[in-house]
């Protein structure tokens, strides 16, 4: 098998670091993100606060207390998208394939083969960390390893600064003497077996053949065993090849059972979600709604069209099927995310008679001309407004 | 107008409108008459018939009775139309009987009124007296309405149908709609709403309302002329002996308590039991009560174990039948207590019976009286507590959150008399001091206070029957409890009120526990007469009452007891019977004044004249019967006395009070007392009688006591297996088994092999029962015991697979067995856990494969796996017990004690009354929250280490300082100096901190050098 080289990029508590780019005054002290409201959530936190006790998720109010000298202020999802794009412009010249991955600030760029081109793998990784800091002003963690596995492990054993090396060769020895809770991959429930049996760190667990772990562990062992093995063979997959999905999600200032402030907020994601299919040329089949519970708990249901749609009307109706499908507790609600699946190019029925239909036309225009206004004074500009 | 159709809180969860409120509101509003119709019940008929009496309003009876989709209410005409309302509520509940179909008889004595075409036509067939009910407004459906009455010939009416009183009830309306339909305000249904025509209005409203058809209000006027029935009056009820025969129930009960008397007392009978017998059995026959006595001794007589409890034990005939085991002649116990020819109330006799056989009891019961009897209920009421809760789930607050608040909400109580609202009372708490209450709680709290006090469901009576001569429906509607049982829908005040007389049959624990500990020593081959069994007069037992060594024992168990009977260095039977009755709350000074008393201080009574009933208790009013002795006394009847005493026990007094204040001090200045020593028997006579027991009860209880404490100084192993397994003492297992390994009892694990489902003792050693293992089902318990006991032989389990293969435990069960070492006897010492859960797992995955296989897969060995660490091994163990098998958790913190240098429970004597400040880390046992003369909270707390148990005080600023940390169920490092009060021991903590960790914890990262070398060690 090839040797490959992929580096782990980790800005550490992303929207923190960016926030302190914006305002050089917020450097010397702890910081919350979090929404200005009575029962909002940690969005994010600098490692000052997380030291005093405070976590993504906690309640806000909870947080104060633990870390009283933090300054808390307001996420701005839009400045954070920028600041990522901004990173993913400054290494795509390092590497054309850079994935973003799941979480804020983290980046695996696969430098496979190189090496003629920007020397050792070391190098490239010290280069990118100072064309991040110099342009940029954000500090990455970088780690280097034969693949993406082994790169996130090295990064999350030298945060919150740091970097770290792991040749091919050496996935098993470097892992061995790692708690079982580094690794990635694993899942809570697979965790609290193997340490049921007596099993802490990795190599331990490594120690036992396939069969032996699918006992503990049942299925999808085999993929815990290449991982326990430092086997990831996934690729570093550019957006471009992550398949066409739109996804919006919708974070409530202050979490909410009421019905319409849920409808409202899932009628405006499903505008988002009209606007970008439309902007594409593409329609969709499938509406999938995600309600995440203040408790902690989800749900996702979804509604399926017999044919592509991209209006704004069918997509709410739609949004709204699924909504009523899957919000059935009573728990206060923290986000709603919508999901576009079966994607396809838009297709345009012509009809025979022109008096059928004449709903439809008027939809089509009045997106058309929403968009029009949407492209160019932006989404702010223009709300729909909902009657119930 | 009159306003029908109105509805109360007793329509569970769809009003908010108690009946003094209603009537109240009724009254202000001008309405001398009106109808309450609660839905599908009589919950509130006397609540309401008291209102009505109070506010001088005419009440009229009925129901709105919902069922199948149809609706109809019926109001109650005489007496006949009350029982067939009674019938038809009952039929509702047990049948969902649809209204169309009830006959023609069922519906006589009754009118009834309904918007429902269909049953106006049939009941118009049937010529009965109906009426078309325009419910709400003039509109276009009463108007069709309207119209069809005209058709039929029949009047149409103004059903008022309220639910809330004024505008502002309406929000708390909606919120008990969303409770009780399991949503959010703002998904409520429509029809939920309650928006308009709710609210009852004004007559003036009304009659705007309906001027376009007059001739509805003079229906109305009329309907309700004609109902004249204004409540039940059925005299005392009680409950009847179905074997008379051809004598006559007073013939009965002399022949039966006479012989009863020979067997207690010999023949002949001394003169005094004779005497007493004669004035008891003329008392109870003159009252009629002798049918009572009779079917109460027949409900006891096939039960081999009971307690009579309550004043019913003062009873000399009630001792004679074999209801009660105290004999009331020695113990100088009071009869008219209990009966008296002026009390008008039912006096009822309570007995207890083993808690596992209560159920078979009643079950005797309700085959032999059947349709005669049923339990009475208890209405159970939204307290701060629930209401919050239940009001924060609408508002859709996640549970955790909704916890943090009402976990600490133990024992909290709402004074409404404060001014303080909720919210306020709440903050002033300081066990909820670290709660923010940020939005939207404060209006949580505001909604929650409204719901205080709301009936929520209706529940069983802890044990009150009630058994009648005609069937029971005739007198009240019945309907299912949850539990199965038949209940009546009123609670015992109602059942009172309504002159239908109780027995209450309770179910007791420790009961269960002398039975089972005599079962085991019976089994080692140790004999006792239960007959002459006098565990009183034994030395050994009365030496460990008088030392307060008796956790587990029967009432005497609670270290505030405890510590009593220490101080008071007694250990004989009357000292037991005047312990158990003056422990109460806020009776520190009156305790105080008896221990000197009873040490040797001079005392005077408060005055000659009741010097002689109170001798015996050292001058101090202890039982509560001494108020009625005390009155009668001072010149009160006997009657008058007992009534005293009743309201006194009320905790709504003040008002009936204070007309027996005043005759009390006519009373007493009539005898030449001063006002002085008027005033200080008074006071103490309120101070007393809210919370005493009656020297009967007590003393019943104090030879079950008795019994228990013999048990343990005799027998402890098997009396600490008997009470861990009736389980529901004061205590946790946990202690019980601190209490166990303190008294030198060696605690044995679980073990498959070896273990019953019940706790076992012999000798010097306690065998832990299945029971104690958390999770493990009934099914599996016995599985495992018909495995190992099969057809007689003792098959034991030979290996993990063995058992595994004959029991089939779900896999959950099986952790729980080896966590709790159940199964460590059955592979090679030292049991490796981690490879019994591998074992586990491989087993569970062959079952599966299993399946599709011709042959199951043959086990291979597990791999080399590490043990599990001592520490984890424990928790695990502490998780599905609930204690340790080999030592006591806190020899877990030795390295702290050391570094600390904390003092052992056993050696605190030593610094007794030094002022000096100890430490001690102690596990938390039991506490007891408090409040002081000035309403401020403080804690009793018992705390354990391995040596011994220690009373911690925490004085109110300790408490409000240290609260948060208490109630974790974790070790805590206590500061405080010991005192000693008439030779008790108690710590007074002054300082409260949790455990420090030892060492310091490191951020796990591996040496990166070493990994290779690593690798091969685990390798």
């Amino acid at each position: 098998m090839r040797e490959r080289t992929i580096i782990h990029l980790n800005i550490v508590d992303f929207s923190v670091a960016v926030e302190r780019l914006q305002d050089s005054s917020l450097r010397n002290r702890p910081l919350i993100i979090a929404p200005q409201a009575a029962r909002a959530t940690v969005y994010d936190m600098s490692e000052e606060a997380y030291q005093d006790g405070v976590r993504k998720g906690m309640g806000l109010i909870d947080a104060r207390r633990r870390c009283r000298r933090a300054r808390v202020l307001p996420p701005r999802p839009e400045q954070y998208e920028k600041a990522i794009q901004c990173c993913i412009r400054r290494v795509l010249p390092f590497s054309p394939l850079v994935e973003r991955a799941h979480g804020q600030g983290h980046l695996y760029l696969d430098m496979t083969g190189s090496h003629r081109l920007f020397g050792p793998p070391p190098d490239i990784g010290w280069r990118i960390r100072n064309t991040l800091r110099n342009d940029l002003g954000l500090d990455p963690i970088w780690s280097i390893g034969p693949n993406k596995l082994i790169a996130k492990v090295g990064s999350r054993i030298v945060k919150p600064c740091g970097e770290y090396i792991v040749a091919q060769g050496e996935e098993r020895a470097f892992l061995a003497p790692l708690p079982l809770s580094l690794l990635p991959t694993l899942k809570p429930h697979q965790y609290s077996r193997l340490r049921a049996v007596g099993l802490s760190r990795i190599g331990q667990a490594a120690a036992l053949s396939r069969q032996e772990l699918s006992v503990v562990c049942g299925r999808r062992a085999d993929i815990l065993y290449n991982s326990l093995h430092g086997i990831d063979p996934t690729p570093v997959q550019a957006p471009a090849h992550s398949g066409r999905r739109f996804f919006f999600q919708h974070y409530l200032a202050q979490d909410s059972n009421r019905e319409e402030i849920i409808r409202s907020a899932v009628l405006s994601l499903a505008g988002q979600a009209g606007y970008a299919l439309r902007r594409q040329k593409l329609a969709c089949r499938k509406i999938i709604i995600k309600l995440l519970y203040s408790d902690g708990m989800s749900c996702e249901r979804q509604a399926v069209k017999k044919l592509p749609v991209f209006l704004d009307h069918d997509l709410e109706q739609s949004a709204i099927t699924a909504l009523f499908r899957c919000w059935r507790r009573r728990v206060r609600i923290r986000s709603i995310g919508l999901c576009c699946r079966d994607i396809f190019p838009q297709i345009h029925q012509l009809s025979l008679f022109k008096s059928i239909n004449q709903n439809n036309r008027k939809r089509k225009e009045l997106n058309r001309t929403i968009d029009k206004i949407h492209e160019l004074f932006g989404r702010e500009k223009l709300y729909r407004g909902y009657t119930q | 107008m009159i306003p029908l159709g109105l509805h109360s809180h007793y329509s569970l969860l769809r009003s908010p409108t108690s009946c003094d409120a209603l009537c109240r509101q009724a009254r202000q509003l001008g309405y001398r008459t009106i109808g309450l119709t609660d839905i599908n019940n009589l919950y509130g008929l006397w609540d309401f018939v008291n209102g009505c009496d109070r506010y001088a309003i005419r009440p009229i009876i009925g129901a709105e009775l919902r069922s199948n989709g149809e609706r109809a209410f019926f109001l109650v005409k005489s007496s006949q139309g009350y029982t067939n309302l009674c019938r038809i509520i009952t039929g509702i509940h047990q049948d969902n009987t649809p209204l169309h179909s009830l006959p023609e008889k069922r519906l006589q004595g009754l009118v009834l009124l309904s918007d429902h075409k269909k049953l106006l036509t049939r009941w118009q067939e049937m010529e009965l007296d109906i009426g078309a009910a325009i419910i709400g407004r003039p509109d276009q459906q009463g108007s069709e309405l309207r119209n069809h009455a005209r058709l039929l010939n029949i009047p149409a009416m103004i059903v008022a149908d309220t639910y809330i009183l004024t505008r502002n009830e309406k929000r708390t309306l909606q919120i008990l709609r969303a409770i009780a339909g399991n949503c959010s305000l703002s998904r409520l249904p429509a029809d939920q709403q309650m928006n308009t025509g709710k609210q009852l209005l004004s007559p003036g409203e009304y009659e705007q309302r309906y001027r376009i058809w007059p001739e509805l209000l003079r229906n109305t006027r009329a309907i309700a002329e004609r109902c004249e029935f204004h409540g039940p009056k059925f005299g005392l009820v009680p409950p009847p002996y179905k074997n008379l025969g051809n004598q006559d129930a007073d013939h009965l009960l002399r022949r039966a308590a006479l012989a009863g008397a020979r067997q207690r007392y010999g023949s002949p009978l001394p003169k005094k039991v004779m005497k007493r017998l004669n004035h008891e059995l003329q008392i109870i026959a003159s009252m009629g009560f002798s049918s009572y006595f009779l079917v109460v001794r027949d409900i006891v007589r096939p039960v081999s174990r009971t307690c009579g409890r309550g004043s019913g034990a003062a009873s000399l005939v009630a001792y004679c039948l074999a209801i009660t085991n105290v004999c009331p002649i020695r113990h100088n116990l009071y009869f008219e207590r209990f009966l008296n020819p002026g009390r008008t109330d039912a006096p009822d006799i309570d007995i207890d019976f083993a808690w596992d056989e209560r159920d078979q009891v009643l079950a005797s019961v309700f085959s032999t009286y059947k349709n005669h009897c049923a339990m009475v209920s208890n209405m159970v009421t939204m307290q701060p507590r629930k209401a919050i809760r239940e009001t924060a789930r609408v508002f859709g607050l996640p549970a955790a959150e909704i916890n943090t608040i009402t976990r600490r909400l133990s024992g909290f109580r709402f004074q409404r008399d404060t001014g303080d609202d909720l919210h306020a009372q709440l903050r002033a708490t300081a066990r909820l001091r670290n709660c923010s209450f940020a939005p939207p709680w404060p209006e949580i709290l505001a909604r929650a206070q409204e719901l205080i006090d709301i009936p929520a469901t209706l529940s069983v009576h802890p044990g009150g029957i009630i058994i009648t001569p005609r069937p029971i429906t005739d007198y009240v509607p019945v309907q299912q409890a949850a539990k199965g049982v038949p209940i009546i829908q009123w609670d015992k005040d109602g059942a009172e009120q309504a002159g239908l007389v109780k027995i209450d049959l309770l179910g007791n624990r420790s009961l269960g526990v002398i039975r089972d500990a005599l079962i085991q020593v019976r089994a080692t081959g140790v004999h006792i007469d239960e007959h002459s069994w006098r565990p009183e007069e034994d030395a050994k037992t009365r030496q460990l009452v008088k030392k307060g060594l008796t956790m587990g024992c029967f009432y005497i168990e609670s270290p505030a007891m405890r510590i009593l009977q220490k101080k008071a260095g007694r250990g004989d039977f009357e000292h037991l019977v005047i312990h158990s009755s003056i422990i109460r709350p806020a009776a520190n000074d009156c305790i105080r004044t008896y221990l000197r008393r009873l040490h040797g201080e001079k005392w005077q009574p408060l005055h000659p004249l009741i010097a002689d009933i109170l001798s015996e208790t050292y001058g101090i009013m202890v039982y509560q019967e001494d108020v009625s002795r005390v009155a009668v006394q001072l010149g009160f009847s006997p009657a008058q006395g007992d009534r005293l005493r009743k309201i006194m026990s009320k905790k709504d007094k003040d008002g009936q009070l204070a007309d027996f204040r005043d005759r009390f001090f006519q009373a007493a200045a009539e005898k030449k007392l001063s006002q002085k020593e008027a005033e200080g028997i008074w006071q103490m006579m309120l101070s007393f009688a809210g919370y005493s027991f009656c020297k009967p009860h007590s003393a019943s209880y104090a030879r079950v006591s008795f019994q228990a404490a013999w048990l343990k100084a005799h027998y402890p192993a098997e009396f600490m297996a008997a009470v861990i397994s009736n389980q529901g003492g004061f205590y946790s297992t946990f202690a019980y088994v601190s209490e166990a390994r303190r008294m030198g009892l060696r605690i044995l694990p679980p073990d498959v092999n070896r273990s019953e489902i019940a706790w076992r003792g012999h000798g010097r050693e306690l065998q832990v029962g299945l029971m104690a293992i958390a999770g493990l089902s009934e099914t599996t318990r016995n599985r495992i015991l018909q495995e190992r006991n099969m057809e007689g032989d003792v098959k034991k389990f030979a290996s993990l697979l063995d058992f595994l293969q004959r029991v089939h435990p779900a896999d959950d069960e099986a952790r729980a067995l080896i966590h709790a070492g159940a199964l460590d006897g059955l592979v090679e010492k030292p049991a490796n856990r981690s490879q019994m859960l591998y074992q586990l797992a491989q087993w569970q995955q062959s079952r599966s494969l299993a399946i599709n296989r011709l042959f199951p897969p043959s086990a291979v060995p597990p791999p080399a796996l590490p043990g599990q660490h001592q520490v984890e091994r424990l928790r695990n163990e502490y998780r599905v017990l609930g204690f340790l098998c080999h030592t006591h958790p806190i020899c877990l913190f030795d390295q702290q004690r050391q570094r600390l240098g904390t003092i052992l429970a056993r050696d605190l004597d030593k610094f007794a009354g030094s002022r000096e400040k100890i430490p001690f880390l102690g596990w938390p046992i039991t506490a007891k929250i408090v409040g002081t003369k000035t309403g401020q909270p403080m804690e009793f707390l018992t705390f354990e280490d391995e040596t011994g148990q220690v009373e911690c005080t925490l004085f109110p600023r300790t408490y409000q300082r240290h609260c948060h940390l208490l109630h974790t169920g974790a070790p805590l490092l206590l500061t405080g100096t010991v005192e000693q009060d008439f030779g008790a021991l108690s710590f007074t903590v002054t300082h409260i901190a949790p455990v420090p960790v030892t060492g310091k914890r490191h951020k796990e990262k591996p040496d990166y050098h070493q990994s290779s070398e690593t690798r091969d060690t685990i390798a």
